[in-house]
Formats: C-alpha cells, structure tokens, sequence
C-alpha cells in the first residue's frame, strides 16, 4: 500500500512538473487519491470528506490569516510609498558605489521579505530596486538576484511563515521561531556574500539602451503625486518584527500593528478609511494564489496523517531516512535540488506532505523537520525557477529565471547545509 | 531648437530612470544640463577594454554595452548598422558623419569607463549639485541615476564632433524596432 502512495505522489509531481494541474489542484487530487488508497471511508471519522476535505481545508487558517495581513501590509508599503523611497534614499545616498546600492536594497528587500513574501515581496523592493540597480550598472543577473537573496534574508523572520510551521507541524510558535533565529545569520551571510562576491566578479556594466528615451513620461502615478513617505514611516516593515521577536506578541496583532503604524505615519484621517479597506481588497487579491496553496497544504497533510497512510508509509519511509547525524545532514543536502522545479521537497507542494508523513511515523522529531523543510525553503524562496518570485524578478530585470538559479544556487545551497547541520546538532 | 530637442531627449531620459518618478522637471533639467556639459569636458584616457563585435542588439534592444570585469566594450554591430542606415534615411549625414555611429559607441563606453573612477565620480556629483542631506553649512552630495548616461552620450558628441546628441539617434532607433515589430 505504501509503495501505491508513493507512486501516487510521484504522478502528482510529475502532474505539477509538467504543469498539467495546478499545484494547488494537483495537492488536492493527491490528498483524495491517498485518503481512498489507505482505506479512509467516504463519510465519519477518519473519512475522505470529513477528515480530509472539510477538516482539513481550515487547518491552516492561521496561517491565512497571517498571509492576509501580510499582504494587506505589503499593499500599504506599495502605496503610501514607503518601498519606494527607501530604494530612491539608497540610490541617491550610494549610487555612485553600485555594491552600496545592491546592499542597500538587499536590506530593502530583507525588510519586505519580513512582511510579505513571495512574489508580492519581489515586485515591492523589486518595482523600483531593480531598474535602479540596472541604473547604477550593477548587472541584471546580479540585480535579481540580490532581490531574492534579501527576500530569503527577511525569510527567517516573515511572520506569517512561523504561523504556517506552527500551524502545519503542530509545534508552538516559540521553536518556530527560535530555529529561524538560528537560520537567519546563514540566510544573510549568504546574501552579503552574493553582492559582495557577484559584485566583485562581475563589476559593473552600462549600456547604451534603445529603450532609455522610449516614450513620453508615464502619467502620474498616485505615489508619484504623494511624493516621499516621511523618515518615521519607512519604520513600518520593523514594527512587526520588533513586536513579535522583540516583545515575543502574537503574529496577527503584530501584523496589524504594522498597519495601523503605516497608516497613521503616512494618511491623512479623513483618508484614513478609504487607503484601510482600498488596500485591505488588494491585498485580498495578492494573497489568494498563496491562500488557495494553504488550502490544499491542509488537505494533504489531513490525508498523509490517517491512520492507513501513516500506517503504509512508516516502514518504507523509515528505510530510507538516515538517522546519523552527519548522514542526515550529507543526504538531505544532497537531495537539495529537490525542492526545486516544484520538486518533491518542495514545502510548499508535495513536501509539506512529506513533512507530515516523517512526523505522523515518528520517523524524526517534528523539530528536526522544521529544519529540513525551513533549510529546504531558503533555497525554494531564491533559486526555484517556477517560483513566482524568482519568474517575476528574472523576468522584470530581463533575464531569464534559470540564470538567476545558476547565480543563486550555490550560495542558498550552503544555507541550506548550515540550517541542516543545526537541525542535526540540536534536534537529532 | 535641435539643442532644445536635444536636452528635451535628455530629461526624457532623466524621468524614465527610476527613483525620479516624483522630480520637478525644471530639476531634472538642470541636472540634465549639468551632466552634459560635464560630459563635454571630460578627457578620458584611452580605454584599455577589448571590443567586440556581436549581432543581436536589435533583437537586445542595444546599440553598445561596457563591462567593468574584465573590461569589455561589446559592440552591437546589427544596430550600428541600423543606425547608419537610418541616419542616411532622416538626411541626417551632417549630423552623423559615415561611421561616427560606431565611434560614438566606442567614445560613449569609454566614457563610462572613466566615469567609474571615484576622483570622477566625485568631480561629477559635485557638478550635478543635488544635495541628499545637509547639516549646518555641510552637505552631502546625492547621486543623480541616469546622469552618467547623458554625461557619456554628450562625451561622445563631443569627442566624435556630432551635431547632435546621439540621444537623437536612440530615440529614432527606438520608433524604427517599434514600427519594425508591428511590421512582424
């Protein structure tokens, strides 16, 4: 039985490879087809559409939450203009070191990666940063990729993503966040390494651009006519972070202290309730391809925890599971690319089912899969190539997404190894 | 009027780069005036960077590209081309000599070249006179992104005696892949 649901999850990565389904349809029918094949009944306890589809869809509602508000922020930075003059004060205080600049928005994007994530992160630090980067010569490649290399710097500390561990591998928020603590100095030594590193090889490049007169000026745009946010707004992104890791208070109040601090910092009263609800619906928007993922993520992981497939998969999966410190951390950083092409470790798709299946065996503590699935994530959130975020930068700076991955892989490769080796030295 | 299209093209260029989405045009227009006209007085050593030759900046969207590491000039010659032949079209041949196209390209990433140099970097923010911050009878000098763009295209005007600023011809480069494409 074990081995048919193991064949029914490699037809779904085939399925999600091969974008015959969506992921998030693609999870679902997986979740089904595994609920039917461990010989979960229709209706009742431990059902199919009790167990699996109902129960299963809310789980991870904290999470969404989260997302949301994440999201609703994000929409906030984008609009009062926040994003934007962080990136226009880095250009004008250190355009003329581009290797200034590039870190400059590294920390840009590391702060809006604490917010929000995923594309919606990319697109604020990179709407500006990017061509501003190009600008000031730093090379397309480069300019990408240190979006993403900040965004996986924010990663450890983005809120919503300690709901979702939380949530999803039953374990409180504290370790969640006391593992992304440790996580955190290997995700920006890796970034600081890559501008430094990629700046130095690369140097700088200029071009002499058909498209830099193209067309008449944009009209003007609403940040445009708003102008700079003012010196104390651009602390919105901190607010947050400073209220959950500083004053250890719950995710969703800290997140809503971020918006409430960026409205007030930025908005008139009387505009004060159009901007919360105009950004509030956008932000609606933003969240829902992550939103419906979460969806599915619940299903599957109601699905791979019955009792039949527990049941199944235990003996099959515990063979090959290493549980020696040093092998664990050499084969699950060997099987690091894994996680990339919407692969099978891929937290955010069938690896979050995989997760379930390690903890729900007992094969390895629910800790010690955090840090895999949280090591496995540095590298998804930068150099998977169908991730939206990398698309949208690769694309927006120019450059195709796999050579952002060529530039990427080996620096959040090694920050996946680092996050490994702490997960075996202090949960195995 | 061609020096006041030819600045118009200039500050054009100025409000399409990013982080001047919110600036004055009259600002911008001083700030493109000042990087010309530091541009024109620039004496760049000769460049030490390898040329080479490529045939895919129509498709690119490029006319010349400098790479700092290792120093590389890379010459688009499809689009050089291109402007030649556009130049012969528009009765432009005063302005741009026979083969000032790709002279210009080559003074223009000479240009870029010399302005990475900090001692010039300087010299040219303090030229561009955009103050980030000040504190009492202090102030910091801002970066003007785009400026090095206009500095090196009135460089190589200068340094290639054209008659008008090759802007010109990025612009008429520009309109000529638009109509080429919706030809396709």
């Amino acid at each position: 039985m074990g081995v048919v649901i193991l064949l029914v999850m490699a037809a779904g990565v085939a399925a999600m490879l091969s974008r015959k389904l969506p992921t998030a349809f693609a999870l679902v029918l997986l979740a089904v087809v595994i609920a039917f094949v461990a010989g979960a009944p229709l209706t009742g306890k431990g059902s199919v559409l009790d167990t699996v589809l109902q129960e299963g869809a809310p789980a991870l509602a904290a999470t969404m939450i989260a997302i949301l508000l994440g999201s609703w922020l994000g929409k906030l930075l984008e609009e009062t203009g926040i994003a934007g003059t962080l990136v226009r004060k880095i250009v004008e205080f250190g355009g003329d070191r581009p290797v200034f600049v590039a870190l400059g928005v590294l920390g840009v994007s590391a702060l809006v990666g604490t917010v929000t994530g995923s594309a919606p992160a990319a697109m604020l630090a990179g709407l500006i940063g990017i061509p501003a980067m190009i600008a000031v010569g730093i090379p397309k490649v480069t300019a990408a990729g240190t979006i993403l290399m900040g965004i996986a710097v924010g990663i450890p500390f983005e809120l919503p993503l300690w709901q979702f561990f939380s949530t999803a591998l039953e374990l409180p928020v504290e370790t969640v966040r006391g593992f992304m603590v440790k996580l955190f100095p290997f995700a920006l030594v890796a970034a600081l390494a890559y501008v430094l590193v990629e700046s130095r090889r690369r140097g700088v490049e200029h071009a002499w651009s058909l498209r830099s007169v193209d067309g008449p000026p944009r009209a003007e745009s609403r940040r445009k006519r708003l102008g700079d946010a003012p010196w104390y707004a651009l602390l919105t992104p901190v607010v947050p972070l400073v209220l959950a890791l500083g004053f250890e208070l719950a995710i969703i109040p800290s997140l809503l202290a971020g918006v409430l601090f960026a409205l007030f910092t930025t908005t008139r009263p009387r505009e004060m309730n159009k901007r919360l609800l105009r950004t509030l619906y956008g932000g609606f928007e933003v969240a829902a391809p992550p939103l419906t993922l979460f969806v599915a993520i619940g299903i599957l992981l109601a699905a791979v925890k019955l009792p039949g497939a527990v049941e199944a998969l235990e003996p099959l999966v515990k063979a090959v599971s290493p549980q020696n410190a040093v092998v664990f951390v050499l084969v699950f950083t060997l099987l690091v690319p894994l996680c990339l092409y919407r692969g099978p470790l891929n937290v955010f798709g069938l690896g979050a089912g995989i997760a379930g299946v390690l903890i729900a065996t007992g094969i390895y503590p629910a800790t010690a899969v955090l840090g895999m699935a949280t090591s496995y994530n540095q590298v998804f959130g930068v150099a998977d190539p169908t991730s939206t975020q990398t698309v949208w930068s690769a694309q927006y700076a120019g450059v195709s997404p796999q050579q952002v991955m060529v530039r990427t892989l080996p620096y959040v490769w090694a920050v996946a190894l680092g996050g490994l080796c702490v997960t075996a030295a202090t949960y195995l | 009027m061609t020096a006041s299209h030819d600045l118009d093209l200039a500050v054009r260029l100025l409000a399409g780069t990013p982080t001047h989405e919110d600036r004055d045009p009259l600002t911008l227009r001083q700030w493109a005036l000042a990087a010309e006209e530091f541009g024109a007085g620039l004496t760049p050593p000769p460049t030490r960077a390898r040329v080479v030759e490529r045939d895919d900046g129509l498709a690119a969207g490029l006319l010349a590209r400098y790479r700092s590491r290792p120093p590389v000039v890379e010459l688009y010659v499809d689009t050089i081309e291109r402007a030649e032949l556009l130049v012969g079209e528009r009765g432009w041949r005063h302005w741009f000599p026979a083969g000032s196209v790709r002279a210009a390209a080559l003074a223009h990433e000479e240009a870029h070249a010399w302005l990475d140099h900090p001692p010039v970097r300087r010299a040219f923010k303090r030229a561009l006179g955009h103050t980030a911050l000040r504190l009492g009878r202090r102030r910091l000098y801002g970066h003007v992104a785009g400026a090095d763009e206009l500095a090196a295209h009135a460089y190589a005007r200068v340094a290639c005696g054209l008659g008008r600023s090759p802007l010109l011809l990025t612009e008429a480069l520009a309109a000529a892949a638009q109509t080429d494409g919706s030809e396709k």
